[in-house]
């Protein structure tokens, strides 16, 4: 997967998880928990849903790295990249 | 391999939302549930020709859909259910009657503060300190026990108001006599005061069908009729279930959502049962009135909360049934519901299971009967006299409540010790629901979402 399809892999999963989603003033190097609001079972929907997608174990100390968008694509790149 | 990852036992509120939950990540998971239908203590039968709902007077937890951090809509996302498409009707306004008092609530917090000043002018500094603590409070953090009563004594000049504001919290959420604990005053108090009281558009049938659906959908299993007789347990594990039937089906993982005092029998779980039984139970009278004469009774209120004594005691009462103090309910009067006719007003009273337990059958509906007309005459006092004009009328009680959901002694918020980690004596068996520690539908809902994420999504 290029860097632009993960990013909207992770947009699609917040937007299915929160309908509320609102992505636009969203910030690729803010936080996504405090711009979009989410909590942290939230959080866990996400490391869930990429388990369910891609088979994908994301160790709980590993979290951190999806804290903005743009850690999420530099995190998920190597690991999706055969998808 | 096992038949099943998980097995839920419980078809109630709890266990859908547990299903759903573990479902929607792909676990293969079965709930078995003993009644031919689902909803336990909120469910719903039909007579003649009328739903009527065996325990919903309100939901509680009120948000609108953009509230994110609200418990009732990060359940609707845990659950992956559409709040927005989930319609709603918040309560008028409800009421809190004592002698020569009364404070009324709505979903908007500022009335309470507004009666309270009115009929309490010495407590409103102590009131307003109140407020704080409860939106600081983090009920959710391991904690002992605290007496609710006695911070109340701390902060709040006048004993009646304590006893007032404790009436809707205790009546709609304590499984312990006299006090209740801090943390679930907290939890009641924004649940009720803060956000407060509406009810789905359709009847609690449309919200469990909703359920079920969303259930199967994400490919969860469920079977009714399918009462658990046996926890099979190894040691420290178990293996699955035996079902009334003979039939042995085998899990990964159980959750029971049937109470402690019952898992621990289904289990052979060596607990102290006495201490996990609770002892408040309720009996709840559904009248249905003729249209025409809802402006012969007082009928502008959601629910009155009522108290004819001096002071209230929440306690399991000596005789059958306490009818000093009581809930009455309007389901119809919630803001933008069409009337219908007949309509209902719903009366709830404490109970004691030991007393309807001894009646003997003969007995048992002279019993009802007798104890109604007393209630009714209680409730008469508040908005009227409407005995003349019932043109329908049911009761069940702490035998019923026990005989559909399994809860030991009939005790509608279960336990008066919870289990808030959900674990058992076994490793891989977990509880949720009432005994976990939430209590009412949404509390019920989030324990069941709650143990599926602790226990059964983090691990592997
Ligand atoms: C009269 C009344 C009025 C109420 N009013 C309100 C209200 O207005 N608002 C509100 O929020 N809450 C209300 N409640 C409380 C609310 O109904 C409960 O808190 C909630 O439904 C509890 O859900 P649960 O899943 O924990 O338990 P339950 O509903 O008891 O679910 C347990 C399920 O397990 C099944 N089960 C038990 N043993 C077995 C077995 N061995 N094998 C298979 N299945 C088994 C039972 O049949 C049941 O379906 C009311 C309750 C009552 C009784």
């Amino acid at each position: 997967m290029t860097r632009n399809e993960i990013k909207n892999v992770i947009l699609e999963i917040i937007e299915d998880i929160d309908e509320e989603a609102d992505f636009d003033s969203l910030e690729a190097d803010k936080p996504l928990r405090d711009q979009l609001d989410l909590d942290s079972m939230d959080f866990l929907d996400i490391v869930m849903e990429l388990r369910k997608r891609y088979k994908l174990q994301i160790p709980e100390e590993e979290y951190p790295e999806l804290s903005t968008l743009n850690s999420c694509v530099n995190y998920l790149e190597p690991k999706l990249k055969d998808f | 391999m096992a038949d099943y990852q998980l097995i839920i036992i419980g078809a109630g509120l709890s266990g859908l939302a547990a299903g759903i939950r573990a479902a929607r990540f792909g676990l293969k998971v079965l709930i078995v549930e003993q009644h031919w239908q689902p909803g336990g203590l909120n469910s719903f039968y039909f007579r003649q020709g009328h739903l009527l709902e065996t325990g919903l007077h309100a939901m509680t937890n009120y948000a609108p859909p953009e509230e994110k951090r609200a418990p009732l809509n990060r359940l609707f996302r845990q659950l992956r259910l559409s709040r927005r498409s989930f319609r709603t009707h918040e309560q008028i306004c409800s009421e809190i009657v004592f002698p020569d008092r009364t404070l009324r609530f709505s979903n908007d917090p500022d009335l309470l503060t507004e009666d309270i000043s009115r009929e309490f002018p010495g407590a409103a500094d102590g009131f307003r300190r109140l407020l704080d603590m409860v939106r600081d409070y983090d009920p959710f953090a391991p904690a002992p026990w605290r007496s609710a009563r006695r911070f109340l004594d701390g902060v709040l000049p006048d004993g009646r108001l304590a006893d007032m504001l404790l009436l809707p919290l205790m009546v709609y959420g304590n499984s312990e006599e006299e006090d209740m604990d801090l943390g679930q005053f907290v939890i009641m108090f924004r649940a009720l005061f803060l956000e407060g009281l509406f009810r789905p558009a359709e009847t609690i049938k449309e919200f469990l069908d909703m359920l079920v659906d969303h259930y199967t959908a994400f490919g969860g299993e469920i079977r009714f009729r399918a009462g658990v007789k046996r926890i099979l347990r190894r040691g420290d594990r178990v293996d699955g279930v035996v079902l009334h039937n003979g039939e042995r089906i085998t899990a990964g993982s159980v959750l029971s959502t049937a109470g402690i005092p019952a898992t621990a029998d289904l289990a052979d779980w060596d607990i102290d049962r006495s201490a996990y039984r609770g002892k408040m139970s309720f009996m709840e009278t559904i009248y249905l009135l003729p249209l025409r004469r809802g402006a012969s009774i007082r009928n502008d209120r959601t629910i009155i909360f009522f108290n004819h004594g001096e002071h209230f005691a929440y306690r399991c009462p000596g005789e059958a049934l306490e009818t000093s103090w009581g809930v009455i309910c309007f389901p119809g009067n919630f803001k933008g519901l069409p009337g219908t006719d007949p309509f209902q007003v719903r009366v709830t009273n404490a109970a004691n299971y030991e007393v309807w337990k001894a009646a003997a059958p003969g007995e048992y509906e002279m019993m009802k009967e007798r104890w109604r007309e007393r209630s009714a005459d209680q409730v008469g006092k508040i908005i009227g006299n409407f005995r003349q004009d019932v043109v329908y009328v049911d009761s069940f009680t702490p035998m019923t409540i026990e005989r559909f959901t399994a809860k030991a002694g009939g005790a509608v918020y279960g336990s008066p010790v919870k289990l808030k980690d959900g674990r058992t004596h076994c490793a891989n068996l977990f509880i949720a629901g009432t005994d976990q520690g939430y209590l009412g539908i949404v509390g019920a809902m989030l324990s069941g979402v709650t143990i599926i994420n602790r226990h059964l999504l983090r691990q592997e």
